[in-house]
């Protein structure tokens, strides 16, 4: 893309898309097309922030704010010890920043307790994918792929709103004769491109796809010879699924048997098909084993490695493949290599030139580091980079507490949000457009953003801001980076040899060949757009089954919060709306968040379009105005996630997490409905005799 | 301290999900647990005894091969078939003599088929006369295909549902099948009279003879069956008899152990009998004066067991199933939920009959809730009714909108096309049948599609919609 400001007004940003880029081909969504006017944002930090004795955040120089972080890290590592400093990365940072982040932490600070909120995001396809490959990359393919394959089904996806220039390629898919299935709770504008949607109840994809994979094998569908030649484990997978017969699967998901069967027979399309999933079913608190049903009914099928084939993740934050490879992951370092693991541990140490011994061990998953904030927890300082993590947490009210129990809050951000204005210090630093960088997209391919402008004056980069606290804590010379071109040169030695092996790629190797594919091991080497058409990452090069059986969701409906409550996004909204609400374009097309139900359910709870609502979970309670559509399933109420403080849909969501990815349960949890009453709206028309 | 000792009697599908549900709370490190099972190997699902009955290998059907028990520290006694517990010195004796202690013990015996006392049925041992067979067991199966050869013919002695399911396989091998059922109405527990004639119908049509409101009273043939003798008088010859007239609890163990039976084991809520250390679960089990024979009930009462004994859920507590059966039979889909017909003069009763089609919907509905519904032919709305009932939730104002359960996603004219500059489909088919017939005429037109271009997929199939047909010039040889 290109940014272009207006000969006559410099202050007049635009984006345009490239057409001959191969991901996108031009088109852009409209965060995309809008993003221009956040470069020139009244909003705007660009001064340092530091809470004064007053209590008030004010302006101070760049010495001063760093200087006081120094001295605070310093006294409160002294005091609480290291794992008292905690690190909230982003999957909206470069690659190099999450390195970095990652390095500062282990090395600088040396605390275990680093995590970002792609915990929130891609952990559980993660998690799922690395077991059954042995490797985790979004796509195994690059996106064109979607527009060759016969059988397309997304799986919890409502890419139409939250990807819409993927959709070209669906709609590709479909000119070229494919069918497409969406398995979605709501009736979204992605599944009314569907052939056939699967509306089913939610928290129930596990048995749901369980369910296909038993019609499988009674059809007689599955695919023996490449699950003898290609896998493992499939004897205990077979056996498992025996139960989860059609008619108990009907039971539990609400899908007809019909519908399974004609799903399960299109997937098993003899050229190719594909299952991509995407948060619908993967933010739940089985969203790891619900990930690998999903891959067990592709290998089963036969499907992964061939041609326009598998499973694959709709990755969603900017970097959110790169930002879960290099190092802010709790259980991470730099590479993809695993912080339990000795080798790994090992050869990052050397890298980096500490003790193995010294490198700090597996810290906290994002959620419950935020929940250890405080003297209870035991974590007393935090820096916050990119996230957003007062909205974008569940029990969110809860979050915001803690953060107030911090000794020490730094966000570096280039607005003020819902996590700042509990700091203790704010950075202003320098966005997408002010500093260059790499990205790895949901293909796996290397991008490389360019510097387009200079930021404004007094803002400084993330790389800026990492180097000189850790210079301030006497490391300087592990911190000498004079950008972020500097930093990638260090970050892609560091991969050599690691499963993410970014060593052979370069700025200009990117800029050549519009992104490179990793693995890409040395210069000469041309990337890898497709994996596992040969083999798969685990020392045996086979795929692996995973016997996984259906739970039902942490929190069921009951009699005292009878509806269940799932969480999503808008087209016009990113992750917590702390950038998108300050675009006119956004904000007004979409200025809150809306309750989304089914007129029956309305009718009950006697609310028409536009009326207001009381949300009330077990966390908490959220007033909402509604809008009703036969869209959504009668049980199930919806709202966007992108808004903080009262209007925080996340107040309402579960803290429950998935064992393995310790993903939190962001899409079930049980609710109870109310009609605001005229006595809270304080209507004159009451009906209440007692007035 | 060592761990106690949990025996379970019975290794059936009960067990199979027991034995799931305490790994998953971690209830195989809590005890150390022992599986006495009469048949052979491991657990299997009776539900896809059909397919073997059809000719597959029993090992499809397997759940849990000897070696899942070994792998998590589980014993299995295969074939080994016990004759009683003494519930005072808590010992489980087995029918080879031997005793083992127990502090837990389990029964699941499950259930086991009704065997008419017809004339002529048994031989001078007591067991089933050559040719006669009833339809609960992979052996029994394999007795069953064994038997079967091309051209012979059979008859199944009960029409429900597992009397239909073993008719279509035996009539899929070839053979001449009549289902002869003591009712005028076929699956009569699970379907009403209209039901019943609707689901006939399409047995027939599969090429299955039904001889309905009719018994078998007497068997004959020297040494293997040769035919039946039916109440009406009239005989049909029949070189093999299948025996699916129902199930009763197997309760010969709890009886010989003196444990409180009715019609099967008494147990209350937590799944215990009176007796300490003594629960029971499955069919063979009695809850509030009702036994289950189907599947559901049998799993819902083993979480509650797991959750009880494992000590996760201790207050975790069984109330009862809801009746639902749910199959398809001789390629009928048919389903049934609740009570068959309406039980207080207030019940609303819906029912849609298509005659030609031999599809019937029927919901019985009370206080606005789904009491009952059952559908042969077009089970569609199987779903949506289930979910309703499970969970007394309230229907739609007229609840034959649940019966629409598939509804077209298409959206009306006031949809919005492009969210990017809020384009209605109304303005678009507007400037469409104003002349702009492309993407880009359309997208200058009405600014559509110039944002984000997701919509253009959009564009394009509404003109192919809405504008006129191109003239054919040419027709291709």
């Amino acid at each position: 893309m290109t940014l272009r400001s207006d000969a006559n007004n410099p202050a007049q940003l635009s984006v345009a898309g490239d057409v001959d880029f191969p991901v996108n081909r031009g088109q852009m969504c409209i965060k995309g097309f809008t993003s221009g006017s956040l470069l020139h944002s009244p909003a705007r930090l660009t001064r340092p922030l530091l809470r004064a004795a007053n209590g008030k955040l004010s302006a101070v120089e760049w010495n001063t704010a760093f200087d006081f972080i120094a001295d605070k890290l310093r006294t409160l590592a002294a005091q609480y010890g290291n794992d008292a400093l905690g690190v909230f990365g982003s999957g909206a940072l470069s690659n190099e920043k999450a390195y970095l982040l990652s390095k500062f932490s282990r090395v600088v600070l040396k605390t275990a307790n680093i995590d970002y909120n792609g915990r929130y995001c891609m952990s559980s396809a993660a998690a799922g994918q690395n077991r059954a490959f042995g490797i985790d990359r979004g796509l195994p393919f690059p996106v064109a792929d979607l527009a060759q394959t016969k059988t397309l089904m997304l799986w919890g996806s409502n890419c139409a709103e939250t990807m819409p220039p993927l959709m070209q390629w669906i709609s590709e898919q479909k000119e070229n004769g494919g069918t497409l299935i969406v398995v979605d709770p709501r009736a979204t504008d992605t599944a009314r491109a569907a052939a056939l949607h699967l509306q089913l109840t939610p928290g129930t994809d596990l048995a749901l796809a369980n369910g296909l994979l038993h019609l499988a094998l009674e059809e007689k569908l599955v695919d023996w010879d490449y699950i003898s030649a290609r896998t493992e484990g499939f004897d205990e997978v077979r056996r498992t699924v025996l139960t989860s017969h059609p008619a108990f699967v009907e039971r539990i998901t609400g899908v007809p048997i019909e519908h399974q069967l004609r799903a399960v027979r299109l997937l098993a399309n003899p050229e190719s098909s594909m299952v991509l999933s995407g948060r619908g079913s993967e933010q739940q608190s089985k969203g790891t084993d619900t990930v690998l049903a999903l891959i067990n009914l592709m290998l089963a099928l036969g499907k992964v490695g061939k041609p326009n084939s598998g499973y694959g993740c709709l990755t969603g934050q900017g970097n959110g493949q790169g930002g879960r490879e290099h190092g802010q992951k709790a259980d991470q370092l730099p590479g993809y290599r695993l912080i339990e693991n000795p080798q790994h541990r090992a050869q990052m140490a050397a890298f980096w030139g500490i003790d193995p011994a010294a490198l700090p061990g597996k810290g906290k998953s994002a959620y419950e580091l935020l929940d250890a904030l405080g003297p209870a927890g035991g974590i007393r300082a935090l820096l916050v980079f990119g996230s957003n993590v007062a909205v974008a947490s569940p029990h969110a009210s809860n979050i915001v507490n803690k953060l107030q129990a911090l000794d020490l809050l730094v966000v570096c951000d280039a607005f003020e949000n819902e996590t700042s204005a509990d700091a203790h210090v704010v950075l202003p630093v320098a966005q997408w457009a002010e500093e260059e960088g790499t990205m790895t997209n949901l293909e796996g391919r290397v991008i490389l953003r360019q510097q387009a402008r200079n930021p404004p004056p007094g803002v400084k980069t993330d790389v800026e801001v990492l180097c000189q606290i850790a210079a301030r804590l006497g490391y300087g010379d592990a911190f000498a980076f004079e950008g972020a071109r500097d930093a990638f040169e260090e970050f892609r030695r560091a991969t050599s040899g690691a499963p993410a092996d970014y060593s052979g790629i370069t700025y200009q190797r990117i800029i050549d060949n519009q992104g490179i594919f990793w693995p890409c091991p040395n210069e000469a080497h041309p990337g890898t757009p497709r994996l596992f058409a040969e083999r798969f990452a685990h020392p045996s090069g086979k795929a692996r089954f995973h016997a996984v059986r259906h739970r039902p969701a942490a929190e069921l409906p009951d009699s005292d919060y009878p509806l269940y409550f799932t969480t999503g996004r808008y087209k016009e909204h990113y992750n917590s709306g702390a950038q998108t609400r300050l675009v006119p374009a956004l904000n007004d097309a979409k200025p809150e968040p809306l309750l989304q139900l089914n007129p029956h359910l309305a009718a009950r709870l006697n609310v028409t379009e536009g009326g207001a609502l009381i949300v009330h979970s077990r966390r908490g309670s959220v007033r909402f105005n509604a809008t009703l559509s036969h869209d959504i399933r009668q049980d199930t109420l919806f709202a966007p996630f992108h808004w903080g403080g009262k209007q925080a849909a996340n107040i309402l969501t579960s803290p429950a997490l998935d064992p393995l990815s310790r993903m939190p349960e962001f899409k079930v949890c049980a609710v109870r409905a109310e009609r605001v009453t005229s006595l809270s709206s304080s209507n004159p028309s009451s009906s209440n005799p007692s007035n | 301290m060592s761990k106690k000792r949990l025996c379970i009697i019975g290794n059936g599908m009960g067990t199979c999900r027991l034995l799931d549900e305490f790994v998953a709370r971690g209830g195989n490190e809590l005890y150390e647990i022992t599986v006495f099972g009469e048949e052979q190997g491991g657990a299997y699902n009776r539900i896809q005894l059909s397919n073997v009955l059809a000719g597959a290998d029993p090992d499809e059907i397997v759940t849990k091969t000897p070696e899942w028990y070994d792998q998590h520290g589980i014993r299995l006694l295969a074939k080994t078939r016990v004759k009683k517990l003494d519930t005072l010195r808590k010992t489980i004796e087995t029918e080879d003599g031997q005793l083992r202690r127990y502090d837990l013990a389990v029964l699941a015996t499950g259930s086991q088929p009704l065997v008419p006392p017809l004339e002529g049925l048994l031989a001078e041992d007591g067991e089933l006369r050559k040719g006669a067979y009833v339809y609960r067991t992979i052996a029994d199966c394999m007795r069953i295909r064994e038997h079967c050869r091309p051209g012979d013919s059979a008859v199944v002695v009960g029409g429900g549902l597992l009397g239909l399911e073993a008719a279509k396989v035996l009539a899929d091998r070839g053979l001449h099948v009549t289902v002869v059922h003591v009712s005028p109405i076929l699956m009569n527990t699970q379907l009403d009279g209209i039901a019943g004639e609707m689901l006939a119908r399409r047995i027939e049509q599969a090429g299955i003879f039904l001889r309905l409101a009719k018994s078998v009273e007497a068997v004959y043939g020297e040494e293997c069956i040769e035919g039946v003798f039916l109440d009406d008088g009239s005989t049909l010859p029949a070189d093999m008899i299948v025996l699916a007239c129902g199930v009763r609890p197997r309760i010969d163990v709890a009886k010989a152990s003196g444990l409180p039976i009715n019609k099967g084991i008494v147990v209350n809520d937590t799944l215990a009998t009176q007796i300490p250390g003594v629960y029971a679960f499955g069919e063979c089990a009695e809850h509030q004066g009702k036994t289950y024979g189907i599947v559901t009930p049998v799993w819902e009462q083993a979480a509650v067991l797991a959750d009880v004994l494992c000590g996760k859920k201790p207050g975790s507590r069984y109330r009862g199933s809801k009746l639902y059966t749910r199959l398809k039979v001789a390629d009928v889909d048919v389903a049934s939920m609740g009570c068959l017909e309406p039980e207080l003069e207030s019940d609303q009763i819906f029912q849609i009959v298509e005659e030609r089609k031999s599809c019937y919907r029927k919901l019985i509905v009370r206080d606005g809730r789904l009491i009952g519904a059952m559908l042969v032919g077009n089970t569609l709305a199987t779903a949506s009714l289930l979910q309703l009932f499970d969970r007394d939730d309230l229907l739609p104002e007229d609840p034959l909108e649940v019966l629409c359960a598939v509804r077209t996603l298409k959206g009306g004219e006031d949809r919005t096309v492009c969210n990017c500059h809020k384009v209605t489909e109304k303005a678009l088919i507007a400037a469409i049948e104003g002349g702009a017939e492309t993407v880009d005429s359309l997208c200058s037109a009405t600014k559509a599609g110039s944002g984000c271009g997701s919509c253009k997929a959009d564009l394009r199939q509404l003109i192919t919609r809405i504008r006129k047909p191109p003239v054919i010039l040419e027709v291709a040889s």
